[in-house]
C-alpha cells in the first residue's frame, strides 16, 4: 500500500514553462507517456459544445495537447472518477490523474472506505486557485473563461466559489507529485514529490529534485493563513446565519429533496443510499397522523432529516470540496455549512479528511485517552 | 459405585461472586444447585463497594446481572437466611442438612415497595452500613440489595420479644408478611460441595495505637466504602464527623499484618482506589499513605498505581504508627525510616485491614469434615495440585475462605472448581 | 397476517393504581390502529395474572402483546415465557415501565398519568414493527485445541479430556512440561518440580483422548465457536500437516523472561557471572552452582525486579524466587553469603510472608535499593545501589542473579491475529472482563489460562486451567446444540457498500468480507448484539435484530410526542 505519510521533500524541481504553465504540464504528461510512466492520463477537458469541463481518461497522447488541468469549474469531482476507474479492483493501467487538492484528498478518503485502489494511480495535485460557480460558467462561457484567465494571473479570487474563497488547503500535498505555481519565478513553476511513488516518477523523467522550494513553501503559507483568517470569519457569520433549531429550519427550508448534493459528493459512495430507500417511506397514517399533530405537513417530508442524516453520515470525510453547493437548485449553502460542520467534527480527533492514506479514520478507532469532554461528570 | 448413588445436585455455601459464578455455570452445564446464603441478600462483600480496581468500574452494576441471572435461574434453588447444621456421607453422595431461618416476608407476594419500613417502631444500627445509619427490625440492608425482599430480624422485633405489633403488615398491601412462617430443616442430596462463604477484615482495635473506636474519624475500610457509597449512609457524600469535608486523609496500610503473619494482597490496590475515591469527590483533598511494601502484582495493577501517584499524593514507607488526637484533627505518628520519628496531622485517617477468615470458620469446618490452616482459612490439600480441593474429595474451598485474594482469582478459582465437579462424572 | 395488539395494564396494587389513572392510559390507548383489546390488572406478574394472559391472548387471538407494568429487569422473561406458552413469538412483546419510570418516581398522578400515556403509546408504536425471532440451534464439536504443553496446558488437557471430548495438546518445543520443568522446586513448600510434573505428564501419556502434538505450532485456524478449523505443522518428518476440527481453543503459552541486555547496567552479557533467574534455576537444577571459572561463588547478588520500570508491571513471583533460590544457596552451599536487593517485597498471600520470615539468618542479607548497577571489580562484581537512608553504598560478589520481569512469549502476537483477541496490558492476551471474566475473551470459544493471561505462579496457573475446563465443560456439551444469541447484528446486502469499516469495529470478530460479492456478513453465531457496527455502518447496512432504526424511532417519536 503506498504511503504518503512522508512530508513533502524539502526539494524540488524547477521546470521552466516555454509556452504556458498549463501547456508545459501536458509536455510532461505527454513525455511521460511516451516513456512508458503512464498508460493513461486522467485530466479535465473542454467539451465540444464549449460550455462545460469534464474529466477524461486520455489513452491517446495526441490528445493531450486539448486537455485544460486548471479547469474552471469542477462539474466532476475528480474523486468520484478516479473511484469509478478502481472501484472494483486495481486495473493494469498506470494512470496519472490530475486533479485539485480537495479532490487528491477525496480521493486519499475513499481509498480508506476500499472504493479505490491506488496501486497503479498516480495522483499529481497542483495548487488550486478556486473554480467558478458552476451556473455562472455556463451561462457566458466565452466571457467566463477570460474572467477566470485573469483571476489566475491576478491571484484574485472574487469570482470563485464561496468556499473556495476560505478554503486555507488549497495547497495541501497529499497525492504523490505537487505541482508548485506559487512563490515560482515567472514562467517557471515546481514539482514536488510527497512518496517513493513520486520520486521514482520523477526519476523515470529524469528530474531531480534538487532546487530549495522556500518560496513556494513561504507563499503558501501566507495564503493559507490569510485564507484561514477569512474563513474564520466567514464561519462565525454562517453559525450566526444558522445557529438554532428556528434558523436551521428556515435555512433548509428550500431543500426540495433531490439530493443532487449527495450524488455528486465523492464521499457519499453508498450504492443505496440510505435516505432513497424504503426506510424513509412511511405508511400514510403516519403522515395522516402528523398532519394531525401539527395541523399539516409539507411534501416532500424529512429534508431537514436528510440534510442531517448526511451530515452525520460524512462529516468526519468532508473535504470541503463544494460540489455539493455546486448543484443545489435552490441554492442553499450546503457547502459553507457542511465544511463549517466537518472542521468542528474532524477537529474533535485532530483529523484533516484525506491528509494521509495510513491514517486511519477516527471512528474505527479507539484511543483511551481521548474526549474526555464528553464523559460524565463525577458530582 | 453404583451409578445410582450419585448425586447430580451441588451445594454452593455462600451466595457471594465466587458463589454465584460457581452456581450460574452449573446450572448452564444443566446441574441443579443449591444455593445457601447466610444472609438475607446475594452479592456477598462486592455490593458494599461503589468502586473496584483497576479500572473503577461501578461494582454494583457489574454484580447486578449476575444477581439478576440468579434470581431468575430455574435451576439455582437459593436458600437464604441459612447455615449448614450437618453433614453426612462423602464425595458423590452427601446428605446435607440446613437449617433456614423464617424471613417472615412472603417471596413470592413481596414486590419491595418499602411500605413496611416506616411503620416500625424499632430502630438500630444498620450493620451492613457499618453502623454509619440506621435501619428498621424489617429492612433490607441498602437500597437495591437482591432480592429486594425485606426480612425480620427477631432479635429487635419486639413482636418476637412478645409484645403485640403488627405496623408492618398493616402496612403491607400484598399480604406478603406472614408471621407464622416458620423456620425450616431442609434437607438436601448432593454430589458436591463448594464453599464460597468470603472474608471479614481483621478488627483495628485489636492494635490500640491506631486509635480505631477511641479517636473520632478514623474508619475502616468497610465504612470508608459506605462513605463513599451512592446508595450508602452519606448517600456518597464523604464527611467527618462534625459534617465537613476533610481536607486532608491519612491512609494507613497493613493494618494487622505483622499480628495475622501473611500479606493480603488486595489492600494496596484499593487504597490507591480509596485515592481516587477521595480526589474524585474532594478535588484539593491531600492525601498521605502509609505502607511499609507496595504489594500491587499484576499486569494492570502498576499502571493504576502510577495513575494515582500523579494525583500528588504523599507516599509515604513508614513504621511504627501512632495515632492520636489532636484538637479537631488526628496527629499520625510514624517513623519514615531515617531512624527519626515523624507525624502528619490530617483531618481523617482510613485504615487498611487483614483480610481474615469468617468468624464460623473453625465451626462449617467441623461440620463439613475439612481442614483449617494455620491462619485460619479452610487448607487446601495441596495448591500444586490444586488451590480448591479441600483435605476431605468432593468439598471445594474458593475465593477468600480459602485465603486471601482479589475478585479475579475468587472468580477463577469457583470457575475451577466447577470445571472439577463437571469433569468428576 | 391482521396484527392484533393486546394491551394489558398491571395495577401493581397500589403502587401503580394509585399513582397512575389507569383508565385514563386504557382511554387514551383503545382507539389506536389495530390494539384489539386494552385491560386491566390486579397483578400481572402473580399466578393468576399469568393464567389470565393467557387465556386473554388465546381468546383475542392477539399477535403482539404490550404490557405495561415494572421494569423488564423484574418480569420481562416473565412475560416472553407466557407468550410462548400461548403460541405468540416472545419477540412479539413489548414491556412499558409505568412503575420504576413513572408511578414511583412522582407524587404528581397527573404527570405520571400523561407519562404512562406516553410511555404505553410508545411500546405499542414500536412493536408494530417487531419482527419474530426464532431460537437458531447450532451443532458444535465438543473437541478442544490446547496451545502450549506447560503446567496450565497439561492441566486443562487432563480436565477436559474424555471418551466424548478429544484434547489436541500442541507444543512448540520437543517436550512438554514448559517453564517449570527446570525448576528443581517451588516454593513456598520447596516441593520438588519434577514429583509435580512426572505424575501430571504420565497422566497425559496413559490418557487416549489427548493426542499429543510436539515440535508443532498451529499454522491455520478458521471458523468460530462450537466450529474451528485447525491446520498443525509439525517438524516431524513423516506428517506434513494435520487437520482437524474442534470447538474450542486453549491458549496456554506462558510466558519468557525479559532480557536485561536491555538495560546496561545490570551488565548481563557484559560481565561473566551476571546470570539470569532461569540460568541460574537450570544450574541449579545440575546440582552444581559455580561461576565461570568452576569454582562455587562465596558470595551471591540477587537483583529484584530487573526490568520492572520498563515493563511497568509487578510480575508477582520474582520476589518469592528470589528469597527460594537463597535456600538453593544455602541448602547447597551453607557457607556463601546472600545479598538480596529490592525496591518492594511482594509477598502476597497465606503462606508466603511466612517463607520469607523464615529465609532469614547468617550471611543472608535483605536489602532495600535501588538505582543499582553492577560493574566489574577484578574477577569479582561489584553492585552498586542506594540504600533507603538515600546514602550510595557498593558490595562486592562472586556472582550476581538478575530476577527480570515475566513478559508473555514471542508467539503471542501471531495467535493473537489467528483468534482476533487482543493483547492488552503488558502484552499479555487480554481477558473479556478484568474481575468476572478472567480466563475468557472477546472471541467466543477462545480462553486463555496462566502466564498467558499474565505473569503468576504454579497454583494460580494450576487454577486457571482448571477454570477454563470449568468454562468448556459448562457451554460446550457433547451432543448438546449451542443457543447464540437473538438479537444479533444484520448486513444488508444492497445496502453494503463493502468499505469494511464494521470489521474495524467489530470487537468479537464476527464480521467476515464476501470477496466476491464485495460486502460484510456477520455470523450470527458468535453476533453477541453489541450494536458497535450498527452505529459505525456509514450506509446504514448494518441493523440490530430487536433494535431495528424503525423500532427506536418509532418508539421515541410516539415518546416525545
Amino acid at each position: 500500500m503506498n504511503s504518503y505519510s512522508e512530508k513533502p521533500d524539502n526539494k524540488g524541481a524547477v521546470i521552466s514553462a516555454k509556452t504556458s504553465i498549463p501547456d508545459s504540464i501536458k509536455d510532461l504528461l505527454k513525455k511521460a507517456m511516451e516513456n512508458d510512466v503512464f498508460d493513461a492520463v486522467l485530466i479535465p477537458m473542454r467539451v465540444p459544445a464549449g460550455d462545460s469541463f469534464v474529466y477524461v481518461l486520455i489513452q491517446d497522447k495526441s490528445l493531450i495537447k486539448d486537455a485544460s488541468p486548471f479547469s474552471p469549474i469542477m462539474s466532476v469531482q475528480g474523486a468520484k472518477a478516479v473511484s469509478s476507474i478502481t472501484r472494483l479492483g486495481k486495473g493494469n493501467l498506470k494512470i496519472a490523474a490530475i486533479m485539485r487538492p480537495c479532490e487528491i484528498r477525496a480521493t486519499v478518503e475513499l481509498t480508506k472506505l476500499d472504493q479505490t485502489n491506488l496501486e497503479n494511480i498516480t495522483l499529481i495535485s497542483m495548487d488550486c486557485p478556486g473554480v467558478m460557480p458552476i451556473s455562472d460558467f455556463t451561462k457566458e462561457p466565452e466571457k467566463a473563461m477570460k474572467l477566470y484567465d485573469n483571476a489566475i494571473k491576478n491571484l484574485d479570487d472574487k469570482i470563485m466559489r464561496p468556499v473556495c474563497q476560505i478554503c486555507d488547503k488549497s495547497s495541501m500535498v497529499s497525492g504523490d507529485l505537487h505541482i508548485g505555481t506559487l512563490g515560482a519565478k515567472k514562467d517557471t513553476f515546481f514539482i514536488i514529490s510527497n512518496s517513493q511513488k513520486g520520486k521514482d516518477i520523477l526519476d523515470k523523467l529524469g528530474i531531480t529534485p534538487k532546487e530549495k522550494i522556500d518560496s513556494w513553501q513561504t507563499k503558501v503559507k501566507t495564503i493559507s493563513e490569510e485564507k484561514q483568517k477569512k474563513r474564520k470569519k466567514a464561519h462565525k457569520d454562517l453559525k450566526a446565519q444558522i445557529g438554532g433549531l428556528d434558523n436551521l429550519l428556515d435555512t433548509f427550508s428550500q431543500c426540495i429533496n433531490c439530493h443532487n448534493c449527495m450524488r455528486v459528493c465523492p464521499i457519499c459512495y453508498c450504492r443505496l443510499c440510505y435516505f432513497d430507500s424504503d426506510n424513509v417511506k412511511h405508511p400514510s397514517e403516519d403522515y395522516l397522523e402528523i398532519a394531525k399533530n401539527k395541523g399539516s405537513i409539507r411534501f416532500s417530508p424529512d429534508t431537514t432529516l436528510f440534510q442531517m442524516g448526511r451530515m452525520m453520515h460524512m462529516s468526519l470525510s468532508c473535504v470541503s470540496c463544494g460540489s455539493c453547493e455546486d448543484v443545489c437548485p435552490m441554492s442553499i449553502p450546503v457547502a459553507q455549512i457542511f465544511s463549517m460542520v466537518a472542521d468542528e467534527t474532524q477537529g474533535l480527533f485532530d483529523y484533516i479528511a484525506g491528509r494521509d492514506t495510513d491514517e486511519p479514520l477516527p471512528l474505527r478507532t479507539y484511543k483511551e485517552d481521548e474526549l474526555h469532554e464528553m464523559e460524565d461528570a463525577h458530582d | 459405585m453404583n451409578d445410582n448413588d450419585l448425586y447430580p445436585d451441588v451445594l454452593v455455601i455462600g451466595a457471594g461472586l465466587a458463589g454465584i459464578e460457581a452456581s450460574l455455570m452449573l446450572s448452564k452445564a444443566g446441574r441443579k444447585v443449591h444455593l445457601v446464603e447466610n444472609t438475607s441478600y446475594t452479592g456477598g462483600t462486592a455490593i458494599k463497594f461503589e468502586e473496584v480496581f483497576s479500572n473503577m468500574e461501578c461494582s454494583t452494576c457489574m454484580v447486578a446481572p449476575k444477581q439478576q441471572e440468579l434470581l431468575q435461574d430455574k435451576n439455582i434453588n437459593l436458600i437464604m437466611l441459612s447455615e449448614i447444621e450437618n453433614i453426612g456421607g462423602s464425595s458423590g453422595n452427601f446428605v446435607v442438612k440446613v437449617k433456614k431461618k423464617a424471613r417472615y416476608v412472603d417471596l413470592q407476594n413481596c414486590i419491595g415497595c418499602n411500605a413496611c419500613f416506616e411503620p416500625c417502631p424499632v430502630s438500630l444500627k444498620n450493620e451492613f452500613e457499618e453502623g454509619l445509619s440506621e435501619r428498621k427490625a424489617i429492612y433490607v440492608p441498602c437500597a437495591g440489595a437482591l432480592p429486594n425482599v425485606p426480612m425480620i430480624d427477631t432479635e429487635h422485633c419486639i413482636r418476637f420479644k412478645g409484645k403485640k405489633c403488627t405496623a408492618c403488615q398493616e402496612a403491607c398491601m400484598f399480604d406478603a408478611i406472614d408471621f407464622n412462617q416458620k423456620d425450616e430443616q431442609i434437607e438436601l442430596k448432593v454430589g458436591a460441595i463448594i464453599v464460597a462463604t468470603g472474608f471479614n477484615i481483621y478488627d483495628p482495635k485489636q492494635v490500640p495505637q491506631y486509635g480505631y473506636g477511641k479517636i473520632d474519624n478514623v474508619y475502616n475500610a468497610f465504612e470508608f466504602e459506605r462513605l463513599y457509597a451512592s446508595n450508602g449512609p452519606t448517600e456518597g457524600k464523604i464527611l467527618i464527623k462534625n459534617g465537613k469535608t476533610p481536607k486532608s486523609v491519612g491512609i494507613i496500610h497493613c493494618v494487622g499484618r505483622d499480628k495475622k503473619g501473611y500479606c493480603s494482597s488486595v489492600c494496596c490496590m484499593y487504597s490507591l482506589k480509596f485515592n481516587h475515591y477521595l480526589t474524585s469527590k474532594i478535588p484539593e483533598v491531600k492525601i498521605s499513605e502509609f505502607y511499609t511494601d507496595f504489594c500491587i502484582p499484576g499486569k494492570s495493577h502498576q499502571k493504576f498505581y502510577e495513575k494515582m501517584k500523579n494525583t500528588g499524593t504523599n507516599l509515604i514507607r513508614a513504621d511504627n504508627i501512632e495515632i492520636a488526637k489532636k484538637g479537631q484533627g488526628i496527629v499520625i505518628g510514624y517513623n519514615g525510616g531515617n531512624g527519626k520519628q515523624n507525624s502528619a496531622t490530617v483531618d481523617m485517617v482510613i485504615l487498611a485491614p487483614a483480610i481474615i477468615p469468617r468468624d464460623n470458620t473453625s465451626d462449617l469446618a467441623k461440620i463439613l469434615g475439612i481442614n483449617v490452616d494455620d491462619y485460619g482459612f479452610f487448607k487446601e490439600e495441596d495448591k500444586n495440585v490444586s488451590s480448591v480441593v479441600s483435605s476431605k474429595p468432593g468439598v471445594f474451598i474458593v475465593g477468600c475462605s480459602q485465603g486471601p485474594k482479589n475478585i479475579q482469582e475468587s472468580v477463577s478459582q469457583a470457575t475451577a472448581a466447577v470445571g472439577k465437579i463437571l469433569s468428576m462424572s | 397476517m391482521d396484527r392484533k395488539i393486546g394491551v394489558y395494564i398491571c395495577e401493581c396494587g397500589p403502587n401503580i393504581s394509585e399513582k397512575v389513572d389507569i383508565d385514563r392510559v386504557i382511554q387514551a390507548v383503545s382507539s389506536l390502529n389495530d390494539v384489539a383489546v386494552v385491560e386491566r390488572y390486579k397483578l400481572l406478574c402473580s399466578e393468576d395474572g399469568k393464567k389470565f394472559l393467557v387465556e386473554q391472548i388465546k381468546k383475542h387471538g392477539i399477535t403482539h402483546l404490550v404490557v405495561a407494568a415494572c421494569s423488564p429487569r423484574e418480569h420481562q422473561q416473565t412475560f416472553m415465557e407466557i407468550c410462548e406458552n400461548a403460541g405468540v413469538n416472545p419477540y412479539l412483546f413489548q414491556l412499558a415501565n409505568i412503575r420504576e419510570q413513572c408511578a414511583w418516581i412522582t407524587d404528581d398522578k397527573d404527570k405520571a398519568t400523561k407519562k404512562a400515556i406516553r410511555l404505553t403509546k410508545a411500546a405499542i408504536s414500536r412493536i408494530r414493527y417487531h419482527a419474530p425471532l426464532e431460537k437458531k440451534q447450532i451443532e458444535s464439536n465438543p473437541d478442544v485445541l490446547v496451545i502450549g504443553g506447560g503446567i496450565a496446558g497439561i492441566e486443562a488437557s487432563l480436565q477436559l479430556a474424555s471418551p466424548d471430548r478429544q484434547v489436541y495438546l500442541v507444543e512448540k518445543t520437543s517436550s512438554l512440561g514448559g517453564m517449570i520443568t527446570n525448576f528443581e522446586k517451588t516454593y513456598p513448600d520447596m516441593r520438588p518440580c519434577s514429583e509435580i510434573l512426572k505424575q501430571k505428564m504420565d497422566d497425559v501419556d496413559k490418557n487416549d483422548n489427548i493426542k499429543v502434538f510436539t515440535d508443532s505450532e498451529v499454522a491455520e485456524l478458521l471458523g468460530f465457536f462450537g466450529n474451528f478449523q485447525v491446520k498443525i505443522k509439525t517438524k516431524a518428518e513423516e506428517i506434513d500437516a494435520v487437520n482437524f476440527d474442534v470447538g474450542a481453543v486453549v491458549l496456554a503459552t506462558g510466558s519468557t523472561l525479559f532480557d536485561p541486555q536491555q538495560i546496561s547496567q545490570y551488565g548481563y552479557k557484559k560481565f561473566d557471572n551476571v546470570i539470569t533467574s532461569l540460568e541460574f534455576e537450570k544450574m541449579n537444577l545440575s546440582g552444581r552452582i559455580t561461576l565461570k571459572n568452576g569454582k562455587n561463588p562465596k558470595s551471591v547478588g540477587i537483583i529484584h525486579c530487573v526490568g520492572r520500570d520498563k515493563k511497568g508491571y509487578c510480575s508477582e513471583v520474582c520476589c518469592m524466587y528470589s528469597i527460594k533460590f537463597v535456600r538453593y544457596l544455602k541448602d547447597k552451599l551453607s557457607d556463601v553469603k546472600v545479598s538480596n536487593f529490592y525496591s518492594d517485597l511482594c509477598v502476597p498471600g497465606k503462606s508466603h510472608q511466612q517463607f520469607y520470615e523464615k529465609t532469614q539468618g547468617k550471611n543472608i542479607n535483605f536489602i532495600r535499593a535501588e538505582s543499582i548497577e553492577i560493574t566489574k571489580k577484578g574477577d569479582q562484581l561489584s553492585i552498586k545501589y542506594q540504600d533507603e537512608k538515600g546514602s550510595k553504598n557498593n558490595q562486592v560478589v562472586d556472582m550476581v542473579i538478575l530476577s527480570p520481569a515475566l513478559e508473555p512469549s514471542s508467539d503471542s502476537s501471531v495467535l493473537s491475529e489467528f483468534t482476533g483477541i487482543s493483547q492488552g496490558d503488558g502484552g499479555f492476551f487480554e481477558e473479556e472482563h478484568e474481575k468476572l471474566g478472567p480466563v475468557t475473551t472477546s472471541t467466543e470459544g477462545v480462553y486463555i489460562a496462566g502466564c498467558s493471561q499474565g505473569p503468576k505462579n504454579i497454583p494460580d496457573t494450576i487454577i486457571q486451567a482448571e477454570a477454563v475446563a470449568g468454562k468448556i465443560l459448562s457451554s460446550l456439551i457433547p451432543g448438546k446444540k449451542i443457543e447464540p444469541e437473538v438479537k444479533v447484528s444484520h448486513i444488508s446486502e444492497s445496502f453494503c457498500i463493502g468499505c469494511k469499516t464494521c470489521l474495524d469495529v467489530c470487537s468479537y470478530g464476527c464480521i467476515t468480507f464476501n470477496e466476491t460479492k464485495k460486502v460484510s456478513v456477520v455470523n450470527e453465531v458468535i453476533c453477541r448484539g453489541c450494536g458497535n457496527c450498527v452505529a459505525a455502518c456509514p450506509s446504514g447496512a448494518a441493523s440490530l435484530k430487536h433494535f431495528t432504526f424503525n423500532q427506536i424511532y418509532q418508539e421515541v417519536k410516539e415518546a416525545v410526542k
